[in-house]
């Protein structure tokens, strides 16, 4: 076993983070409290490299493998990155650009990649639906063939970057009678008719990333705008899960690291009762176990990247693991760090505010924990 | 990055397994044990930690008792002994042929790492040593036991035999959990000892020393975790109500992916400390106390978890699950306690710890 990077992860990690922390961050606690998208910021992350990571460089990517690119997002938190912006970016990196590049056509693969590497173009998944979230396969959009088209009906909901993104990769049933297996992938560009997004959702937090339906109705579509094969979108969809238990927790197992770092100086400074708070020891327990809560999440959320370096299948109950852990536990850990703040860490004053908001999407977004614990049970 | 044991490790996780199997006693299975290598004072790292979780999960309770007298005691005496020392307590201790306990807390833990009560004074050839410990584990059947004191202001390893004139071992103690683990309190009323039963050792020593208990405590978490983990599941799936095994219940199998939830990430903390121990000591401390809160609290509440799944049956006298209940609070409270643990991880990340 060996869980050390390599000097060169290592080196990019220190790099992205001082990149972050200069280019990025300063301006995140604006972007939240107006909950605006700074789509300067992400661009900034596509010049960086950071959008395209672990794409060819032939497409505008940067040729790296799982482990560096994971390693990406955890650097984005550990900068102070919030989590909208991390949000934003693993919506538009790997569960639109990641499955137009696996499932594409090469044709598909040239027109897009690119544009998305770059962060010329922003790309969102629609998967969720008002009445199908945890039980997707329920969905009930559409996509109906007509000659050398589909014509696509429904609505998606909660989509990250819906009202911004110049394409979609939409799921639809193009056999309605089935479950899973009635379920096919589309690629469907912003301007396509009948094709419109809703307003953005006001949330509680990861404010900074816009979330919005996305509306079809009697949307044309040209044929070739399939993605993959009819009837497997199901599939698709369940492969970014790898993505989504390594580089979407990345950034959680980073703002870990963040938080110590700031509640350990705030404790430092904080004087009452005539000493540091952080001469308590009511306070060192909680600086601990936030500690020991970004170890564990760490090691879990690698483990999945490091597998998928190795070319390996996933492993739906390591996957399921990782998830329910870093989405329980984080809670309580960015609930310490706010009351570690006392009054202060209410206010907008201090991030941790924020971070406690963003976090709370751990444990629902891309599969609740009680959806993990569904899988674990019946994979035991 | 390398998240996989090598063939070797499992192979010899598979020997450890087998050794013990059926062998109750230390007197039995220490030597058992010696033949698959897993005593070898060299084993550390990922492959020890392995292979310790394969032991510990057969039973925590003995697995304890081969620790304390052949990895704490018996490395120990290989790493820093005299060739000496090494040939008269080192091999017999890597071979099984005779059981140790390793005596070094005492009475009242400390953050700061006081100094040891237990002292000894230079007389004649030799030493002269009082003191007392209070948990000793093997005290009771040891044939040696290393007491760890100070000689003139320097830690030092005390070899004292089992008869010793002037060593007391009191009646073993009637404990909560660990069935069958004997430990007793000690003292140590002016025990004279040749020069050649010292073994003089730095702080850094204690420090490596306290990392090893640590790191056993973790693994007997793992084991404890793993049993009652294992009887849960097992019972979940055959125990049926209503028509169907109680695992399709949420209530229950919502429950056991929880706690296999605590027990892998509690495997991938154990592994990654016990990788780090090998390469930055300093690095490795604090990560250790993270593993070893986390693991053997994690270990009460799997085997809490466990004794609901298990209802009735569980609560019967003798399973695994009611055995690792009972046991978990043992390496909560044993080597740095849950307590100084976080203090000292609080400690770490605000800079104060020196
Ligand atoms: C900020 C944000 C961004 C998102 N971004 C996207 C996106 O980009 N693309 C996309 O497709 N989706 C997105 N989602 C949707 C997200 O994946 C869903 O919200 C999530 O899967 C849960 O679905 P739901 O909201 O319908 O909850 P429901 O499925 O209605 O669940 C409600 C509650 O019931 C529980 N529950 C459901 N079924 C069971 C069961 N069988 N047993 C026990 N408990 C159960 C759930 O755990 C939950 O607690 C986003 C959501 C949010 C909040
Ligand atoms: C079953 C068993 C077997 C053992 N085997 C061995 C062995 O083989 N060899 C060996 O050397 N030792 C052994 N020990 C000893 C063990 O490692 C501890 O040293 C000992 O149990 C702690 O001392 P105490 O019981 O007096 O607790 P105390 O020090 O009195 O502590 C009581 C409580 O107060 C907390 N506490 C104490 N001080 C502080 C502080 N400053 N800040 C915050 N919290 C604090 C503790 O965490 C604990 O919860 C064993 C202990 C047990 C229970």
């Amino acid at each position: 076993m060996d869980f050390g990077f390599t000097r060169e992860q290592l080196m990019f990690k220190k790099e992205v983070i001082r990149f972050a922390r200069k280019e990025i961050v300063p301006r995140v606690q604006e972007h939240d409290l107006r909950g605006e998208f700074d789509v300067a910021s992400f661009r900034k992350l596509g010049e960086f490299g950071i959008l395209g990571l672990h794409f060819p460089e032939s497409l505008g990517g940067g040729g790296a493998d799982v482990v560096t690119t994971v390693l990406a997002g955890e650097a984005l938190g550990e900068a102070g990155v919030d989590g909208g912006l991390t949000l934003a970016y693993g919506a538009h990196s790997f569960l639109c650009a990641d499955t137009i590049f696996r499932h594409g056509t090469e044709d598909q693969r040239r027109c897009y990649i690119p544009k998305l590497a770059s962060g010329e173009w922003i790309g969102c998944m629609g998967l969720s639906e008002p009445d199908a979230g945890s039980d997707v396969a329920s969905m009930r959009t559409t996509a109906e063939r007509r000659g050398d088209t589909y014509v696509l009906n429904g609505t998606k909901m909660w989509i990250t970057n819906g009202p911004i993104a110049d394409v979609a990769v939409v799921y639809a049933k193009t056999d309605p009678a089935q479950q899973h297996a009635g379920i096919s992938a589309f690629i469907v560009e912003k301007g396509t008719p009948g094709f419109s997004a809703g307003p953005p959702l006001l949330k509680m937090g990861v404010r900074t990333s816009k979330t919005s339906e996305l509306i079809f109705r009697d949307c044309v579509l040209p044929a070739a705008n399939l993605l993959g094969k009819e009837g497997e979108g199901f599939l698709y969809a369940m492969q970014t899960v790898e993505w989504d238990r390594s580089a979407l927790l990345a950034p959680f197992v980073g703002v870990t690291t963040y938080l110590l770092k700031k509640c350990s100086d705030y404790a430092k400074g904080r004087v009452q009762f005539g000493k540091p708070i952080g001469r308590f020891q009511a306070i060192k327990h909680k600086l601990a176990d936030i500690r020991i809560f970004g170890e564990a999440a760490r090691a879990l959320v690698y483990r999945i990247a490091w597998c998928k370096d190795q070319g390996r299948p996933l492993n739906h109950l390591e996957a399921a693991v990782a998830k329910l852990f870093v989405g329980d536990w984080s809670l309580a850990v960015t609930n310490d760090a706010v009351t570690l703040h006392g009054g202060y860490g209410y206010t907008h004053e201090f991030d941790v505010e924020r971070i406690f908001r963003d976090t709370r999407l751990a444990p629902i977004g891309g599969g609740t924990s009680e959806i993990q614990k569904m899988i674990i049970s019946r994979l035991m | 990055m390398n998240f996989d044991f090598t063939t070797e490790d499992r192979a010899l996780f598979e020997a450890v397994r087998q050794a013990a199997a059926g062998r109750e006693g230390l007197p039995e299975l220490l030597p058992a044990l010696a033949y698959t290598g897993y005593l070898n004072p060299e084993l550390s790292g990922t492959t020890l930690m392995g292979a310790m979780e394969a032991l510990a999960s057969l039973d925590p309770a003995l697995f304890l008792g081969v620790e304390m007298s052949a990895r704490l005691l018996g490395r120990a005496l290989a790493r820093w002994g005299s060739p000496a020392q090494r040939a008269r307590w080192g091999a017999p201790l890597a071979q099984g042929t005779w059981i140790g306990a390793l005596a070094l807390s005492e009475q009242g833990m400390n953050v700061d790492n006081e100094p040891l009560a237990t002292q000894a004074r230079r007389e004649g050839d030799g030493v002269r040593l009082e003191g007392a410990k209070s948990y000793v584990v093997n005290a009771p059947v040891a044939d040696w036991i290393g007491v760890v004191g100070r000689l003139e202001d320097r830690p030092a390893l005390f070899m004292v035999a089992r008869d010793a004139p002037g060593l007391t071992v009191e009646a073993a103690l009637r404990t909560l959990g660990t069935d069958g683990l004997p430990i007793a309190g000690l003292t140590l009323a002016a025990v004279r000892l040749p020069a050649a039963q010292v073994v003089l050792l730095t702080d850094d020593h204690l420090e490596v020393l306290r990392l090893w208990e640590n790191q056993v405590l973790i693994a007997a978490a793992l084991g404890m975790q793993a049993a009652a983990l294992a009887q849960a599941r097992d019972y979940a799936k055959a125990h049926r109500t209503g028509g169907r095994p109680i695992i399709a219940y949420q209530e229950v199998g919502f429950k056991l992916a929880e706690m296999l939830t605590l027990h892998q990430t509690s495997q991938l903390y154990a592994y990654r400390a016990a990788w780090a121990a090998d390469r930055n000591a300093k690095e490795a401390q604090g990560l250790t106390w993270c593993a070893k809160v986390f693991c053997t609290e994690a270990a009460e509440r799997v085997a809490g978890e466990a004794l609901r799944i298990l209802g009735g049956a569980g609560y019967q006298s003798g399973g695994a699950a009611e055995q690792a209940y009972r046991s978990a609070k043992y390496p909560q409270i044993a080597g740095t306690s849950t307590e100084i643990a976080r203090v000292k991880i609080g400690d770490e990340a605000l800079g104060y710890l020196n």
